[in-house]
């Protein structure tokens, strides 16, 4: 058995670095995503990242807001019922991030193709569209042939396109529950955390609560990442905040509106990094810039149900900081 | 009883549910919708998000997200992105889609992208307004066997030439779909805040189909942005009865569909 438990710090100051192709594994917009692991890149001073980002999140909103990554594919770059990113809005417009679109079918059939080790894959969506024609990194190629050529089914002759696969070097995924190897559990829609796990080169683990591993021998079914593909867990209660993990908190609907509107402006992104990202180190720290009175309100709401299986297998912050001394990386 | 624009536009959508229809809508006001007929007239329809929530109703009022905890409290069945935009929508299993947009031409193609204002559309350029891009609209109107347009009935919104094209409607027109051999039938209807167009059989261009008790043709065809052709059936479509807007209100418990 090996104890993978990292802190937030050490995880982004050994696989991060500049330029690298990233991806955050999240459940759509308001979803739980790695947004605490993406403030500690931009704490970091990470620079230039090239994002696959399946959706727009709080993360990828924070990246262009300071200018963190200067390319991203995605499928959605808003925040649903929350608006739009202003962000994401503030640098495409501005020309300083380049947004190559896809869609939400489209990026994970290209997670999965990479996973698969297949050199493209076929679809049957976004051909005969603008995202087929036009793309923000070949601007002048109009119609663009390379972004989804068109390809013949050399089986009926007809016309399909082939996307390109998409293998990050690192991806950062949000899970409800991990053990100390890796294994985790997520709770509502795992989005296309199944197939970033296995495109990616590396995997790392932000997790919502630390549980034996007896939890995982419970419901081995559950368990949609094993430990054989992550590199390093780390345990982060709130880790998905001002986004919502399913079973735990809700999103934080005053935060979510403020964050965003702190984004929309440079003045604003400059408070937001000096209240929210460089304001905390420990996560005492960070559950304390939350609030009391807000974790309460957020964690008590309609799908708290859903925990309930796993309750008895939670590790306390006692135990967590014991095994973190018996980590691999202590 | 009184009723807002929005709430005909939610109820007019409803009504494209049938019963029994396996269904995915799209973030934001067109769930709630989806969810007043499946309450309403088509109890025996089956709902998900795209993002592989099924069996699930709003808690609590309309959801802030398609996976949010609002949607996933009381969900039968988890999955993934792959799960129910490919194995449920590419593969044309599912009945019918509702989708929003920013801009809609006459063949129903849709954009949700961005704003590139000024003649020189083709090459990629920095949009002067970054919309929010296709989330799966494109999976849906790609798949689904018949797509529900829905929107804000505005003159810029209805464009002669849309900025870009990020959701396929019938492209060209006529059998334009046929060439990309998609799995879906395209759209069936645009329902907007003041009335419901439709594709002619042949050409596919949407004509206006009816009109809101509030509204009239005069009013529809001065806030399209191209030369809108009314169908000889054109009729006026039926208010909301009172059962109707007790159901859409029960499922709209924050008043989203109220704001005028």
């Amino acid at each position: 058995m090996q104890n993978k438990l990292t802190t937030l710090q050490e995880a982004v100051s050994r696989y991060t670095r500049d330029g690298m192709l990233y991806a955050s594994g999240a459940a759509l917009p308001v979803g739980s995503d790695s947004v605490v692991f993406g403030k500690e890149m931009v704490r970091q001073g990470r620079k230039n990242l090239h994002y696959l980002a399946h959706c727009c999140s709080q993360q990828v909103n924070l990246f262009c807001a300071t200018g963190t990554c200067d390319k991203i594919e995605g499928g959605f770059s808003g925040l649903e019922v929350y608006g739009f990113a202003s962000g994401v809005r503030r640098a495409c417009e501005s020309g300083a991030v380049l947004w190559e679109d896809y869609s939400n079918l489209s990026m994970p059939l290209r997670f999965l193709g990479a996973a698969l080790g297949w050199p493209f894959v076929p679809t049957t969506v976004n051909i005969g569209t603008d995202i087929q024609h036009r793309s923000a990194f070949n601007p002048e190629e109009y119609p663009c042939k390379s972004k989804i050529p068109q390809i013949v089914d050399p089986f009926t002759g007809k016309i399909y396109g082939a996307l390109p696969v998409a293998k990050p070097e690192l991806a950062v995924i949000h899970v409800t529950m991990a053990d100390v190897e890796g294994n985790a559990i997520i709770l509502g829609t795992e989005w296309s955390r199944f197939e970033l796990a296995r495109a990616a080169d590396k995997v790392i683990l932000q997790t919502d609560f630390l549980v034996d591993t007896d939890c995982m021998r419970q419901y081995p079914n559950l368990v949609r990442i094993p430990d054989l593909l992550v590199e390093a867990v780390i345990p982060w209660q709130l880790g998905a905040w001002p986004q919502c993990s399913v079973g735990v908190y809700d999103s934080d609907q005053e935060h979510m509106f403020a964050m965003n509107k702190m984004l929309s402006t440079p003045e604003g992104t400059e408070e937001f990094l000096q209240k929210y990202v460089h304001s905390w180190h420990t996560h005492e720290e960070y559950l304390a810039l939350i609030g009391k009175e807000k974790i309460d309100s957020i964690m008590n709401n309609a799908t708290t149900h859903l925990m309930d299986p796993y309750r008895k297998w939670i590790k306390s912050d006692t135990e967590i900081k014991v095994l973190m001394k018996e980590s691999k990386f202590a | 009883m009184e009723y807002t624009r929005q709430e005909m536009m939610a109820i007019a959508t409803g009504r494209e549910i049938r019963d029994g229809d396996l269904c995915v809508f799209g973030v934001g006001l067109s769930m709630l919708a989806g969810f007043f007929a499946l309450a309403y007239h088509a109890p025996n329809a089956k709902s998900m998000t795209e993002g592989g929530i099924y069996g699930a109703t709003p808690v609590g009022g309309l959801p802030w997200g398609i996976e949010d905890n609002r949607i996933s409290a009381n969900a039968t069945c988890f999955t993934n992105a792959i799960d129910a935009l490919g194995f449920l929508v590419a593969s044309g299993k599912c009945d019918l889609g509702i989708i929003g947009a920013a801009q809609v031409d006459r063949f129903g193609n849709v954009n949700t992208t961005g704003f590139w204002p000024g003649p020189d559309r083709a090459a990629y350029r920095a949009p002067k307004t970054r919309l929010n891009g296709s989330g799966g609209a494109n999976d849906i109107a790609s798949g689904c066997k018949r797509v529900v347009i829905m929107m804000a009935h505005e003159q810029k919104r209805f464009s002669e030439q849309i900025d870009y094209l990020t959701t396929p409607g019938f492209l060209t027109g006529g059998n334009a779909r046929a060439k990309y051999n998609f799995v879906g039938g395209g759209p069936v209807a645009i329902v907007t805040t003041l009335g419901i167009l439709r594709p002619d059989p042949l050409t596919k261009e949407f004509m206006l189909d009816s009109y809101y008790p509030f509204s009239s043709i005069e009013e529809i065809k001065a806030n399209t942005g191209w030369d809108l052709k009314i169908s000889p059936t054109v009729s006026i479509t039926p208010e909301p009865t009172e059962g109707e807007l007790k159901a859409l209100r029960a499922v709209d418990a924050t008043g989203m569909l109220k704001r005028k």
